[in-house]
């Protein structure tokens, strides 16, 4: 599984994502002024010149100009029509220009209806002879931008996915990976036969745990190794995995030792994976962090592993987490302990 | 070396008792054995004495220690041997031998020596998984004798093996009782419990009806008569004697002296007649 992740981190994730947005235009405007448009969309265009692209509507075939910014590709279509269908098809807000009686530059722009209230005013705004787009950038220009962690420095697209790949693959595996072996065990009566013999029930719940802690270690060191080379700080990786992965090794026992068999706990497990998926929303989109997101144990391992593999990233709040899943993880191992005690021959 | 009083076991926690007020005692160095039919409750008791089920209602003591309170290194001197094979079937057959001493804190038998007491020598190698049903029992049971137990555990410890390799087990079991193992199995074949047990209790629904050396209940529950048929004037013919009349008995040496003899049978009652009659139920 940790070759296959790597494969996909190297030849298919990309080191940066592509994350321009797409505007389309139609200007039904005097030639002078749809000239002055096009002048200014080429001074912001990448190579200075616009390419002329075909784009597919409802089966029809539509010319525009496409002109790549920056932050954006602009398409300029040639007519009502077309912009229209485009509105249709790609399911986008998209913009007409066009003179009124009074020969005022009017602006209609056509929104899907998922768009926000607040974006509908900034639209409103933006062409606002007194409060437009001019006195807007003046404005934004001016606003202070304090980075927090002025130290680390940030990671590139396919690196960001790293922390997401060692969170599932290295911790929460574990989880999973420790109901299969008991169960298996279970099936296979091998429980019983341990159950009469000398040996302690936390031995045998033990060993399970330090064969996936060791799994998970190597899995991880065999996808980080040669992508991150040896930024990471990887001692404090190891003791986090290790920590880590023994909090999530506990709660699947604990969990486990509720059912039969894996069909029986399957539902249970369904309801952690999708609590324990929640954070990547927060991660990717780190506009959206409510408080209780914060509370979700995947949610620090993403950071924790963030901060592991970034440059100056923050290691006492590593530190902290690994206490904290050690000190958490031991008590669920001592309550996953006593519930075996009673249960696990049956 | 057993002491079980007063057992009661409940699947549900409810009135319907798998195990319904059961006492017995297994005496050091005895083989005794539970014969019932599927159900009785006789791998239940089994399992409440090796701490594989809670212990509800009663008092179980086994080797000196109270199974309400079980220590681990109790299990240095018990060994079981399960009906169901139970054997990784991922290693081999030494490897599971290997792996299971381990458990142990006391000195542990070789493990080449028992595969070779149970006739897997050549297949030792070999993943357990791909053993027949009759090589996987022999493992089981063989692992069962890995710590030299000094209480042992059978359950139904031939069931489904070949008649030469049931009586090799059997021969095993004899073996062991006689260096001082003391011997608690649970069975529905009569034979064995016939020919291994000291004495024999009576499981039925949860419950024993009685216990007695397998001896003593023939002698009880059997008619004192022998069958013999024998060739006079080229015909066959068939008698019966009792063997307590005088006349009788003097009458069957005579029988012998003067005829050729084709068959003689005593009239002695089965296990399992005497279990249908006890009980008024059979054995499967």
């Amino acid at each position: 599984m940790a070759i296959i992740l790597l494969v996909i981190l190297l030849f298919i994730v990309p080191q940066d994502f592509d994350s321009k947005g797409k505007e389309y235009f139609y200007l039904e405007l005097p030639q002078v002024v749809k000239e002055r448009y096009v002048k200014n969309l080429l001074e912001e265009d990448l190579d200075e010149h616009a390419e002329v692209v075909e784009l597919e509507a409802d089966n029809v075939h539509y010319e525009a100009m496409l002109f790549e910014t920056e932050k954006s590709k602009i398409y300029l279509l040639e007519s009502k029509k077309a912009l229209e269908a485009i509105t249709n098809s790609e399911r986008v807000p998209t913009a007409y220009a066009h003179l009124n009686t009074e020969g005022q530059i009017i602006y209609t722009y056509f929104l899907q209806g998922y768009e926000t209230q607040k974006l509908q005013n900034l639209l409103r705004v933006y062409h606002n002879r007194l409060a437009g787009h001019d006195v807007i950038e003046a404005y934004s220009d001016t606003i202070p931008v304090k980075r927090i962690y002025e130290d680390s420095a940030p990671l590139n697209d396919k690196e960001n996915m790293i922390p997401v790949f060692l969170t599932f693959n290295g911790s929460l595996m574990s989880l999973f990976i420790i109901g299969a072996y008991i169960f298996l065990d279970k099936s296979e009566g091998i429980i019983k036969a341990y159950s009469v013999t000398a040996s302690s029930v936390w031995h045998y719940l033990l060993s399970k745990i330090g064969v996936i802690i060791l799994t998970s270690v190597i899995t991880t060191l065999i996808i980080t190794i040669p992508i991150m080379g040896t930024q990471p700080n990887y001692f404090m990786m190891l003791i986090f995995l290790i920590t880590s992965g023994f909090f999530a090794a506990s709660l699947g026992l604990l969990l486990t030792s509720f059912y039969q068999d894996i069909v029986e706990a399957f539902g249970a497990m369904y309801v952690v994976i999708i609590i324990m998926i929640m954070p990547n929303i927060s991660y990717f989109t780190p506009s959206w962090d409510p408080d209780w997101i914060k509370i979700i144990p995947s949610y620090v391992m993403l950071q924790s592993f963030k901060d592991i593999i970034s440059v100056g990233g923050n290691m006492t709040y590593v530190a902290v987490a690994s206490m904290a899943f050690l000190m958490v993880g031991l008590g669920l191992f001592v309550l996953a302990n006593y519930r075996f005690k009673k249960t696990l021959s049956l | 070396m057993i002491k079980v009083k007063n057992l009661y076991h409940s699947y549900n926690n409810d009135d319907v008792y798998a195990v319904n007020d059961i006492s017995f005692e297994i005496e050091k160095g005895e083989i005794f054995g539970f014969l019932g039919p599927s159900g009785a409750g006789k791998s239940t008791t089994q399992n409440i004495l090796v701490g594989l089920l809670q212990l509800q209602q009663g008092e179980v003591e086994v080797a000196g220690y109270d199974v309400k309170h079980i220590k681990d290194k109790m299990f240095n001197n018990i060994g079981m041997s399960f009906e169901q094979s139970n054997v990784y079937s991922k290693m081999s057959g030494l490897e599971n031998l290997e792996f299971y001493r381990k458990l142990f804190d006391v000195e542990t038998r070789d493990p080449k020596e028992l595969i070779k007491l149970v006739g897997l020598e050549g297949n030792e190698h070999i993943k357990a998984g791909k053993y027949s049903k009759g090589m996987k029992h022999r493992l089981t049971f063989a692992r069962s004798m890995i710590n030299n137990p000094k209480m042992w555990f059978l359950d139904e410890p031939t069931t489904g093996l070949d008649p030469s390799i049931a009586a090799g087990i059997k021969n095993i079991i004899r073996q062991e009782n006689q260096k001082g193992a003391t011997v608690f199995l649970t069975t529905h074949n009569m034979y064995i419990a016939d020919e291994l047990c000291d004495r024999v209790a009576f499981v039925v629904d949860g419950k024993i009806r009685l216990i007695d050396s397998p001896k003593a209940l023939k002698l009880k529950y059997g008619q004192k008569l022998v069958d013999v048929e024998y060739f006079n004037d080229g015909q066959v013919v068939k008698e019966s004697f009792s063997t307590v009349d005088e006349a009788e008995k003097l009458r069957l040496v005579e029988v012998i002296k003067q005829h050729d003899i084709q068959t003689m049978h005593t009239k002695e009652a089965t296990l399992e007649e005497i279990f249908i009659k006890v009980t008024g139920r059979g054995l499967v």
